[in-house]
């Protein structure tokens, strides 16, 4: 059996019991490679997001194998798989996710101290961050004083906080104006060429094509085409 | 821990139904601890106010209101056992009085010998008020409107002998809506009827050199007739009889747990709303690499800040309510260890109300993050 960076071997998910059961996946293998990113395709109830909450820890399949950082990741417990996330993995959401409470910079600095709370300046390393995405005078306004695009900066900002080195989005310029998405791509880009991140992005947005190292489509559950696109 | 206060300072309404319900727990709790306390504290007032170590009285006597006579010859039978310093007697008796403008009223009347104790309310101990007459009737000012005695002193009837009332006292008002009057033990036994060969209370100090159970234990063998208690005794039998007994204590207590249950069920009920209202921040948290301990502490975190804000607002209330109180209710009484007592079942309230709520955000599952 390969042991890949991250990926799924063999991978199949279902949901539901008896005649309501679906299959979301179907024996999928695939690979990510670091330092590169990767852009999920298909149609809706295709399978992707599942695939990402596989990649992410969140779900455990069925059958088949599943690899974070070269390390099989099924059979950890609940908190073991939180742990793995907590030092490897960092989510952007196509819904933000920000806390509403926090500004943004207490959010980026709770995104640190997840990650380490015991590390010194999360305070300053998050305003770095948010500095470095031209968000430096919106340091202490909350989620809903921010317009969609800079909320997905701020939640980038997060997810970048304590520096994993893998980076799963979903459907992250979905909610976003048309310069804010490519705005979003170039970030995330970024994020493969300047820090070799590993990022996988799903979306229905073609414009990833132009970012992304290649493309999986996905059809009921299984890989339908996978193409190299830079 | 900036999340789990900016959770609840972003919702404001909800902070303030929570603390409010927590601040109306605490309220209860402390005002009913203070009757509670007060009322333990009436029920053996004057048998705490003597100097006495023993107290003999009739064979089953329940408290202090309630005595029956014995014989007057246990005084002197009590006086030669090895160890007696000295005795001295008291007496109670409900009288019938006859206010100054006629009107009658009961009263519970107290006499007492002047060796008592200097914390007795009696006439003529030494160090009372000057210039008052050894058979003088004495009345606690909170009881004035029963007494009806507007200039001192003042001729009234007492089980239609005549009596001067001639001082007032503090802290000894009625706690069973029935006044006390205090005079010396031979005006007392004037009034009530009392033949020479009767008496109600003796008590007796134990000299120094003698152990005062020692001194009891003789005491019974030599007396089996009557009842032979130490002060304490005594005074924790009267507290038992009127706070258990009569089911006075129990519905004070009732109602301080039930202060206690609808808090718990208000603070439970907003916590858990605001929980509920927060659970995709719980699952992004998770999803994010919180940890269990890390979830719980901030719903925990959440719940002792209500709990602790709103015991300081029910505290502050409650100190100004019980100080009016005392014009009604004179009797009621906080101490202090009372008010900091308090704040440990408020804080545990809190804790338990956020039990649901804790649940709720542990099990949420992080995956829901990908659902928009």
């Amino acid at each position: 059996m390969p042991n890949h960076f991250l990926g799924v071997e063999g991978a199949s998910v279902s949901f539901g019991k008896r005649e309501a059961q679906v299959r979301a996946l179907r024996d999928v293998s695939e690979s990510f490679e670091r330092g590169t990113l990767s852009l999920v395709m298909g149609p809706s109830g295709s399978g992707k997001t599942t695939l990402l909450s596989l990649l992410g820890c969140l779900l455990s399949p069925d059958e088949g194998t599943v690899f974070v950082d070269g390390v099989e990741v099924n059979g950890l417990s609940e908190a073991e798989r939180t742990v793995v996330r907590q030092k490897k993995i960092s989510f952007v959401f196509q819904a933000f996710r920000l806390f509403h409470s926090l500004s943004a910079i207490d959010n980026v600095a709770l995104g640190f101290e997840l990650r380490d709370a015991a590390l010194p300046g999360r305070k300053e390393m998050a305003r770095d961050l948010l500095v470095r995405f031209g968000l430096g005078d919106k340091l202490n306004q909350e989620p809903n004083e921010l317009s969609p695009g800079e909320k997905q900066r701020v939640a980038i900002a997060r997810a970048l906080a304590g520096n994993p080195p893998i980076l799963l989005a979903d459907e992250p310029t979905a909610s976003l104006d048309a310069q804010a998405g490519r705005n979003i791509c170039q970030i995330l880009r970024s994020q493969v060429d300047d820090d070799g991140r590993t990022v996988v992005v799903v979306s229905h947005d073609p414009r990833w094509r132009e970012f992304a190292d290649r493309t999986i489509n996905l059809c009921d559950g299984q890989v339908e085409q996978e193409e190299k696109n830079l | 821990m900036k999340l789990a206060w900016q959770n609840i300072v972003h919702d404001r309404a909800r902070f303030s139904v929570t603390v409010l319900g927590v601040s109306f727990a605490v309220f209860l709790m402390v005002f009913q601890g203070s009757l509670l306390v007060g009322f333990l504290r009436a029920a053996s007032r004057l048998i705490d106010a003597s100097d006495s170590d023993i107290w003999i009285t009739a064979r089953g006597v329940q408290a202090f209101e309630f005595g029956t006579p014995i014989e007057s010859r246990v005084r002197e039978m009590a006086a030669g056992v090895p160890g007696v310093l000295e005795t001295s007697r008291v007496c109670m008796a409900f009288a019938v009085y006859r206010t100054p403008n006629g009107k009658q009223q009961v009263v519970a009347l107290v006499g007492a010998d002047r060796n008592v104790g200097k914390r007795f309310p009696v006439p003529d101990v030494p160090g009372s008020a000057e210039g008052m007459s050894p058979d003088a009737v004495l009345y606690d000012v909170s009881d004035r409107d029963l007494i009806q005695v507007t200039a001192l002193p003042a001729q009234v009837e007492v089980n239609r002998h005549r009596a001067s009332i001639e001082h007032q006292i503090e802290g000894y008002g009625a706690f069973l809506g029935v006044p006390f009057l205090f005079t010396s033990y031979r005006n007392a036994t004037r009034y009530m009827g009392f033949g020479p060969e009767e008496a109600m209370y003796v008590l007796l100090r134990v000299d120094s050199g003698y152990s005062t159970s020692h001194v009891q234990q003789d005491l019974r063998q030599r007396l089996p007739e009557v009842d032979v208690l130490t002060r304490n005794e005594f005074a924790r039998k009267s507290r038992t009889y009127w706070t258990i007994k009569t089911g006075a204590g129990g519905a004070i207590l009732t109602a301080a747990l039930l202060g206690f249950l609808i808090g718990l069920v208000v603070v439970s009920q907003t916590i858990f709303a605001n929980t509920m209202e927060n659970i995709e921040e719980y699952a992004t948290l998770k999803a994010l690499g919180a940890s269990q301990a890390f979830v719980a502490r901030i719903v925990l975190t959440q719940a002792l800040i209500c709990g602790a804000v709103g015991s300081i607002l029910g505290l502050l209330a409650v100190v100004p309510s019980i100080g009016y109180a005392k014009s009604l209710i004179p009797w009621i009484y906080t101490p202090w260890w009372l008010l900091l007592v308090m704040v440990v079942p408020s804080l545990a309230m809190c804790a338990l109300a956020s039990i649901a709520s804790v649940r709720s955000a542990l099990t949420v599952e992080p995956g829901r993050v990908f659902r928009a």
